[in-house]
């Protein structure tokens, strides 16, 4: 089996691509040209020699390119392809907006017309978000909840959600929205809050920072496990009609749930290192945010196991021990 | 009051050096990265982390394709000094990404004109275009001087090209301070590893402490003129010093075959590159630039510089940065076991 994985230098990429390695796929990645060559969550499987180069390959497009990505998919034929990539920061969206629209919401566009005239045409999945709810009408909310969008982020979401669905319906493409709440991971990018909290928790235990800055820590998720996320993915694609699926575990907390768990994983108490700054709060804050993953529990059989306490210990002691090892280098 | 700069590119090699160069000068430097998932400031990391010392050094997001954000920043931030260094900067690269690499190197370019232009309206501001030597591909006369016409032999040379060009027409059409550096190849340890120099000490020193096997390279025939990129950005900062804006070649004045560099790195690790080294077509360009040899008098009469390291120097200097690596590896591959 072949698939392509645009965002495979991602948190959900990297962990896709261990998953369909170890399913006996081959993987193709889309990567953007950059003069740096740091893929750090692809390295073990990049400098494999066993892997990289034989099962595993890499490709320079961009998801404004569409040249480029339909010669790559031309001559790849895929059998699956799963689409990731994008401007994947909330905040962010807020002063990247035209950025964060031509690469998430026209970028989902050109790749859904490519793969319309590409015969036999492969099963699609759209990594979609429980941003394009917005401040939902109702909670929790399912794959029949009314979109309303309150940031730039996800109105190209809730744009791309809606193609992939005309794209299904009217054109016939096997094309599927995994509408996926918070899932984070070891390898959650530094600049989301589950992560900035546990470096924190663990550079403040190493001495290694003084303080931990953030913005409104009552605001509250449905923090899932990325791992998880991305067999439920797989599992999408396996099944003999196409359909959406919200992805999540049905239950909120709070950020300051998280530091709690977190710092208290390394017996710390969180409110002597945390400061407030206005800075990192949201224009419009999300409220209500719950996802019902009955139908991916019924379909897929799919059932997210990790706890909150579980996500926040296995971060905490990654990253303690990666700290430890540079600490270690110097 | 001291200077500001605003550098597209600062995570390159380039932008790295010329950060570091005008932070040493007491400026304010203000960074345009590109949004990613993964953080890709590992050139200017050792910049950042002291900047509760340093604060004179800014990141914000952006794109060269994003013209409307870019113009926001530059008319919020003011810069007296605009570097354009950021690309798509591979030419073998540019084959396969024709489109983007004109979006970003072309008409990138351009959206920094645009922005300088409006802002100069208001205060004035000097911008720096990463130009290149690819710009005269098939050389049509030798060595290449500002004079020398272009003949570009690749989707980046032909939208360096374009971006010469609207250089020079915002310069004469809006009195903007704007000039080309027309930049020959310039190397350092903090060259991407997918140029060929810095993949050959990198595979050298790796090789050479028995991390790798091979080296698969293209043509080693290809001739160019390597210079080391620290020289080089001191380059770029006198242009925007000078009187008047000009473009200038910034090279060496000396060209030596990748079969010489291959030489060179080689023997200062006591290795035979024959027995290491394999051609892989893969590497061939579509259509090659086989000799490049800069005319750098230009710079050095007007702005008094010259290139300082020659390419054995540049080769060492490389090699012990890369040894270190391959030496770190080695020690995490057995601390790992």
């Amino acid at each position: 089996m072949r698939a392509v994985i645009t965002g495979i230098t991602g948190q959900d990429g990297s962990y896709l691509t261990d998953l369909l390695l170890a399913k006996g796929y081959e993987v193709h990645g889309i990567v953007r040209r950059s003069s740096t060559l740091q893929r750090p969550r692809l390295d073990q499987q990049v400098h494999d020699q066993s892997i990289y180069g034989k099962r595993l390959f890499l490709h320079y497009s961009d998801l404004t390119d569409t040249t480029s990505l339909r010669r790559i998919l031309n001559r790849i034929v895929p059998d699956e392809f799963y689409h990731l990539a994008g401007q994947s920061h909330v905040g962010l969206s807020f002063e990247i907006p035209e950025s964060t629209c031509e690469l998430t919401a026209m970028g989902t566009l050109r790749i859904l017309e490519i793969l319309r005239d590409l015969s036999p045409s492969p099963r699609f999945l759209h990594a979609s978000s429980r941003e394009i709810f917005g401040t939902p009408i109702c909670s929790p909310q399912n794959e029949d909840t009314p979109l309303n969008p309150n940031s730039p982020y996800g109105a190209a979401k809730a744009f791309a959600n809606q193609l992939v669905k005309i794209y299904r319906d009217s054109l016939g493409l096997f094309g599927c929205n995994a509408i996926c709440y918070n899932h984070e991971s070891p390898r959650r990018a530094e600049n989301f809050v589950t992560r900035k909290i546990s470096i924190a928790a663990a550079s403040i235990k190493l001495g290694l920072q003084k303080e931990l800055v953030l913005g409104n820590i009552d605001s509250s998720r449905d923090w899932g496990c990325a791992p998880e996320f991305v067999e439920a993915m797989w599992l999408m694609l396996q099944q003999p009609t196409p359909k959406d699926y919200i992805l999540a575990t049905g239950k909120t907390h709070s950020v300051r749930e998280f530091l709690e768990l977190a710092f208290q994983h390394v017996g710390l108490d969180w409110k002597k290192y945390y400061r407030h700054d206005p800075r990192f709060q949201r224009p419009v804050e999300p409220e209500n945010l719950r996802g019902d993953a009955s139908r991916a529990s019924i379909e897929l059989g799919w059932k997210p196991k990790t706890s909150l306490a579980q996500l926040a210990a296995m971060m905490v002691d990654h990253d303690l021990s990666r700290l430890e090892q540079s600490m270690l280098e110097k | 009051m001291g200077k500001s700069a605003l550098i597209t590119g600062i995570t390159g090699q380039d932008g790295s050096y010329l950060a570091e160069l005008l932070l040493e000068k007491g400026y304010l430097v203000h960074g345009l990265v590109r949004r990613s998932s993964s953080f890709s400031t590992g050139r200017i990391d050792h910049l950042y982390k002291d900047i509760h010392e340093n604060p004179g050094l800014l990141l914000h997001y952006g794109d060269l394709t994003d013209g409307q954000a870019l113009s926001n920043l530059v008319l919020n931030l003011e810069p007296d000094e605009i570097y354009n260094l950021g690309a798509q900067s591979h030419v073998r690269v540019s084959f396969d990404q024709p489109v983007y690499t004109l979006m970003t190197d072309g008409v990138g370019a351009l959206n920094v004109l645009e922005a300088a232009r409006i802002l100069n309206q208001k205060k004035p501001v000097r911008v720096y275009q990463a130009s290149s030597s690819e710009m005269y591909g098939a050389v049509l006369e030798t060595p290449q001087k500002e004079s020398t016409p272009f003949n570009p032999q690749s989707p980046y040379a032909c939208a360096k090209v374009y971006a010469f060009f609207q250089t020079v027409n915002y310069r004469r059409s809006y009195n903007l301070f704007a000039c080309n550096g027309i930049l020959f190849n310039h190397e350092s340890p903090r060259r991407g590893e997918t140029f060929v120099t810095r993949k050959i000490t990198r595979a050298a020193t790796r090789i050479k402490l028995g991390l790798q096997k091979k080296l698969f390279l293209g043509n080693l025939d290809a001739k160019r003129d390597w210079g080391y990129a620290k020289d080089y950005v001191e380059a770029m900062w006198l242009m925007l010093q000078h009187h008047q804006p000009e473009d200038f070649v910034i090279a060496t004045g000396n060209t030596y075959s990748i079969r010489e560099f291959l030489q060179m790195v080689f023997s200062k690790l006591d290795l035979e590159w024959q027995e290491f080294v394999e051609i892989d077509p893969r590497y061939f360009r579509p259509a090659e630039v086989e000799l490049l040899l800069g005319d750098p008098s230009k710079a050095k009469n007007s702005l008094g510089w010259t290139s300082k390291t020659s390419l054995d120097q540049l080769a060492t200097i490389m090699v012990e940065h890369d040894l270190e690596l391959a030496k770190r590896e080695k020690h995490n591959q057995s601390f790992q076991q």
